[in-house]
């Protein structure tokens, strides 16, 4: 028996798991259309490779991914594809995103697979190499692809499993563990493969004694002996399944600030992702299917269902029978850290894995925060060993400098806090706010670095023309100076023709010295000058024919003989004004500049930020947050996105305009 | 069905700022009952007394304010004011000590300072030191065991000041005062010329213990932790047991500091103030160490009758200063990684 350790704060939310984890994995039958959001992982957005109309076969690559970290996408059942469009996505802002959409033919016809029995006989590259292109990603959480995981740098010595399940209500895990232990024993096999062969812990809550037996049963027939796999119960705390703090509770050993797991020579994957990796290897299937626990009070078939991934949350709801008129919180996720969703369309994705449709006694009164009491249960209750109620006075007077220094960033937004927090402040969200906040600042001071670089650039670039200049001048000088005196010791003397032959060497060779440098100089111009030398004279002929204008006037006004001389050069102006305005727009349009979009875009982004401001005024006073909360998030992303646009614009002036012999 | 979009979590222990001020307000009562048992029906009067006071000028500086009222008002703070202040006025307190003790606590101490959370000082505190402060001929005005006042004279002297036969059959100084002002005996020789020593001691330690019973009851229930009183009330003692050792005639002994005066009430209900006090654990036994250290001196060198108003209000003072230098570590920052330089 391993020891264990344990970690600071956590807490003990009422279970709820018999609701849901009495009954078989039930297989939910196959929905009619499926949604499947481009971008379920961490990292890349896939990119779809197939096109609306086309007919696809059950586990075909639909969108490939893009880069390292990204994951593979494949049609979770045969059919045609309706569209690739924007749809609700399963977070918790409602934002939309790129979806691909399959109509499915009911045929359910499986494209051709490559299992593979025995993974031993199989070289590491090929077997990444599988685990990749099966799209197999982190069930248990944030999504991130697997692949990236099992094939650290560092050297590897645990590999720890996560079975916790430590949040109330979803027993899906607990299901899997139960029905596919062996599965999950040979998917771990593979694992430790992949990472030679380090010792693996698999952590599991005491609350779920049918799973360790079934493990361990399956553990019982499993012969490696280059690696053990132990099972490790530990007790029922929550968060005692995230990631962070089941590393501690096993090891000991606590993940440094800022780094991942491998530096401490750990690697973990939730259950579900070991099953996926062995249905990946074993059965050549793609992560195209999940389990997902359905429960809450509003359930009336609360039970854990196999779903296709891409199905619509509200075709499980009907199938387990979930009375929509008894909730009015769907939450997916679970109740501590899950998201609520609006939308019955919105699909889940790889990594759901509970629809909590609770009533509305069941979960939280929706209550009026009270005033912080700085009593601290928060304090003992924060698994980050963070100050939570510091932490809130920071977010609450948009202190968020402050709020770093009280390392924000190491919350993981378990909600223990906001949980025992007796003056019922929603802690989490002031901490959503608060980071959303700082990341915006950190992109806003980005863009303001990048534009000190272009402009810092620009002036080393004037300075290093203007010495170009000077020094050229001076070989000018020197050069000519060279010449004199060669003719003037060739021409009067013709006594010593060796010193005038010598001296006319002498002046061609610093000729041809100078020759590349003039080349140099007889460079063309870079965009960025003529650029300037546009506006420039744009501008001069503006303002010249605006004094000139006025002059005008005033001669007009008294009635001086001028009047008609000036008038000409007024007309003459006008024209030469419009012309150079011409030019310059015209090479703006070449170089694909844009002022008035420019200058459109920083409005956009003035306004939405003034409005996030606002709004977020109005959340730290308002006594109902959650209505706030809402526009907030809708203003926070358009602020994003403008910022973003604005940025995408700025940042994409400095290439055009870099001279082209710097490219 | 509309559905509604809500941030996590969904769940709550359902524990309510309100419930925990009930549960404080409960464990003042064994001692509320044994200083009521020893000085008389005074504590009780100004009791009632002080939390109608406290709500009313609550309520009307939550209108005033703009504020909600009831939210604020049922959230219990304003009567754990009030039952602190009327356990630590004197028993003989007249109906306008404690209105002052009362009105400078809720108004000044607590709202002007934003309520709730925001006030920097312990409010009942504040109102007690200014009656300290303002009215020290009141405010040491302390109830005799000997003899207690029926119902009926207290509550003539509670409202006229006046009593038949004369206050002076009723008062005595605490056993604290008689320890300090010695007039040059030794402490065994003020013990044996004033039998009113020993008397006071006892009743004094009874209270003390019933409030310490109260305390571990909260602690119990987790309303605190138990770094900010033990800290008091360790570093009291240490101080208290280590200059007794030096001179045995001139200072109390630990266990007379700890079981006399206000010291238990002061250590589970006032040191363990979340609010003004400090936020860490550690800072929380910092705080306690300091409240306990300004308590000797005060006691032993000052010309107060207690030492706690001030030695609070001093750490409360103190407490940003120590919240910046106890952060804890957080999850991730407390050592270097063992393999950090293993990473590629
Ligand atoms: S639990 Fe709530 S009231 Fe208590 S200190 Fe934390 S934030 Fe403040
Ligand atoms: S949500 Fe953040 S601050 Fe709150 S308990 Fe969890 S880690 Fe700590």
């Amino acid at each position: 028996m391993t020891k264990l350790w344990d970690f600071h704060g956590g807490v003990h939310p009422i279970q709820n798991k018999d609701q849901s984890n009495q009954l078989p994995i039930n297989t939910m039958p196959l929905p009619k259309q499926l949604i499947l959001p481009l971008s379920q992982h961490i990292g890349n957005q896939a990119k779809a490779i197939v096109a609306p109309g086309e007919y696809v076969l059950k586990g075909q690559l639909i969108a490939s991914a893009q880069g390292f970290i990204s994951a593979n996408i494949h049609a979770p059942s045969s059919g045609f594809i309706d569209a690739i469009e924007e749809r609700t996505l399963p977070h918790q802002s409602a934002l939309t995103g790129e979806c691909i959409v399959i109509n499915t033919d009911g045929k359910d016809q499986w494209t051709k697979l490559h299992p593979v029995s025995n993974p031993e006989t199989v070289s590491k590259q090929d077997l990444l190499h599988i685990i990749q292109a099966a799209g197999v990603t982190g069930m248990g959480g944030a999504g991130f692809p697997s692949v990236v995981k099992l094939q650290s740098k560092a050297k590897i010595d645990t590999l720890v499993i996560n079975g916790a399940e430590c949040e109330p209500y979803i027993t899906s895990d607990d299901r899997l563990m139960r029905e596919y232990a062996e599965q999950i024993i040979a998917g771990i096999s593979i694992a430790q493969l992949l990472l030679d062969q380090p010792r693996c812990l698999i952590g599991i809550e005491d609350n779920k004694p049918e799973a360790i037996i079934a493990l361990n049963e399956a553990l019982s027939s499993h012969t490696n002996d280059k690696a053990s796999i132990e099972v490790c119960v530990i007790p029922t705390k929550y968060p005692s399944g995230g990631e962070k703090q089941l590393l501690e509770i096993l090891t000991g050993l606590q993940v440094p600030h800022g780094g991942i797991p491998a530096d401490i020579g750990i690697v973990c994957q939730n259950v579900g992702t070991v099953k996926a990796i062995y249905d990946a290897v074993v059965l050549g299937q793609p992560l195209i299917t999940r389990i997902t626990t359905v429960t809450g009070k509003a359930a009336k078939n609360a039970g854990n269902y196999e779903v296709l991934i891409g199905t619509q949350t509200g075709d499980l709801l009907d199938f387990a029978q979930v009375d929509m008129s008894k909730t009015s919180r769907l939450v997916m996720g679970g109740p501590m850290m899950g998201f609520t969703i609006q939308d019955t369309q919105t699909p889940l994705i790889k990594s759901s894995n509970c629809l909590l449709a609770a009533e509305d006694l069941e979960l939280a009164p929706i209550a009026d925060h009270h005033s912080c009491i700085r009593c601290g249960l928060c304090e003992v209750a924060c698994p980050a060993q963070l100050l939570p109620q510091q932490l809130f006075w920071f977010a609450k007077a948009e202190e968020f400098e402050k709020a770093q220094d009280h390392n924000l960033s190491d919350c993981i937004e378990c909600g223990a806090c906001a949980w025992v927090c007796p003056s019922q402040i929603p802690l989490v969200q002031y901490y959503r706010f608060a980071k959303g906040r700082l990341k915006d600042l950190a992109s806003e001071a980005h863009i303001a670095e990048l534009s000190r670089v272009r402009f810092e650039n620009r002036e080393q670039r004037l300075i290093d023309e203007k010495l170009a200049k000077e020094e050229k001048r001076k070989n000018r000088a020197t050069a000519a100076a060279a010449a004199q005196a060669a003719k003037r010791a060739a021409n009067p003397s013709e006594q010593d023709p060796i010193a005038a032959a010598l001296a006319r060497v002498n002046a061609k060779k610093q000729e041809q010295e100078q020759e590349p440098k003039k080349q140099v100089d007889s460079a063309p111009k870079t965009h960025e000058q003529i650029y300037k030398e546009l506006k420039t004279a744009a501008a001069i002929t503006r303002t010249k024919l605006n004094k000139t204008n006025k002059a005008l006037a005033n001669a007009v006004a008294k009635d001086h003989e001028l009047a008609q001389g000036l008038q000409t050069t007024v007309d003459e102006l006008t024209i030469k004004a419009a012309d150079a305005q011409g030019k310059l727009q015209a090479y703006e349009a070449k170089l694909g500049l844009d002022p008035e979009k420019e200058k459109a875009l920083l409005t956009d982004v003035a306004k939405a930020n003034a409005l996030v401001r606002k709004l977020e005024k109005a959340l730290a006073t308002s006594l109902d947050p959650q209505g706030v909360e809402t526009q907030l998030v809708i203003a926070r992303v358009s602020q994003k996105t403008s910022a973003n646009a604005l940025a995408k614009h700025q940042t994409n002036l400095p290439s055009t305009l870099l001279p082209e012999q710097e490219q | 069905m509309g559905l509604i979009n809500l941030s996590s979590p969904h769940h709550h222990s359902l524990s309510q700022t309100s419930r925990l001020m009930a549960l404080v307000l409960l464990a003042t009562l064994p001692g509320l009952a044994a200083q009521s048992y020893f000085y008389g029906y005074g504590t009780l009067i100004n009791l009632v007394w002080a939390s109608f006071l406290a709500l009313g000028f609550e309520a009307l500086i939550l209108y005033l304010r703009g504020r909600p009222i009831m939210p604020y008002l049922t959230d219990g703070s304003a009567l754990v004011t009030a039952f602190l202040l009327a356990l630590a006025l004197p028993p003989f307190s007249p109906w306008w000590l404690t209105l002052v003790a009362v009105s400078f606590s809720i108004i000044f101490a607590k709202h002007l300072y934003g309520g709730l959370g925001s006030n920097p000082f312990n409010p009942a505190m504040v109102g007690y030191a200014l009656c300290l402060i303002s009215f020290p001929v009141a405010m040491t005005q302390w109830a005799g065991t000997e003899m207690t006042m029926t119902f009926g004279q207290q509550w003539q002297w509670f409202w006229l000041e006046s009593v038949t036969g004369g206050i002076d059959a009723y008062t005595s100084a605490t056993a604290l005062d008689i320890m300090r002002h010695t007039k040059g005996l030794t402490l065994s020789e003020v013990a044996s010329s004033n039998p009113q020593l020993a008397l006071g001691l006892t009743a004094s330690m009874w209270v003390n213990i019933a409030y310490l019973l109260g305390g571990l009851v909260l602690l119990g229930f987790k309303v605190f932790t138990w770094h900010a009183p033990v800290a008091m009330l360790a570093s009291l003692g240490f101080c208290a047991g280590l200059f007794h050792m030096g001179e045995p005639d001139l200072y109390p002994s630990a266990s007379q500091h700890l079981l006399t005066g206000a010291t238990m009430l002061s250590a589970f209900f006032i040191v363990t103030d979340p609010v003004s006090g400090a936020t860490s654990r550690k800072g929380k036994l910092v705080f306690g160490i300091g409240v306990g250290i300004l308590v000797f001196i005060i006691r032993s060198y000052g010309s107060y009758p207690d030492a706690f108003a001030f030695a609070i209000l001093l750490m409360n003072l103190s407490a940003p200063l120590i919240d910046t230098y106890t952060k804890p570590k957080a999850y991730g920052h407390q050592s270097k990684a063992p393999r950090s330089q293993g990473r590629p």
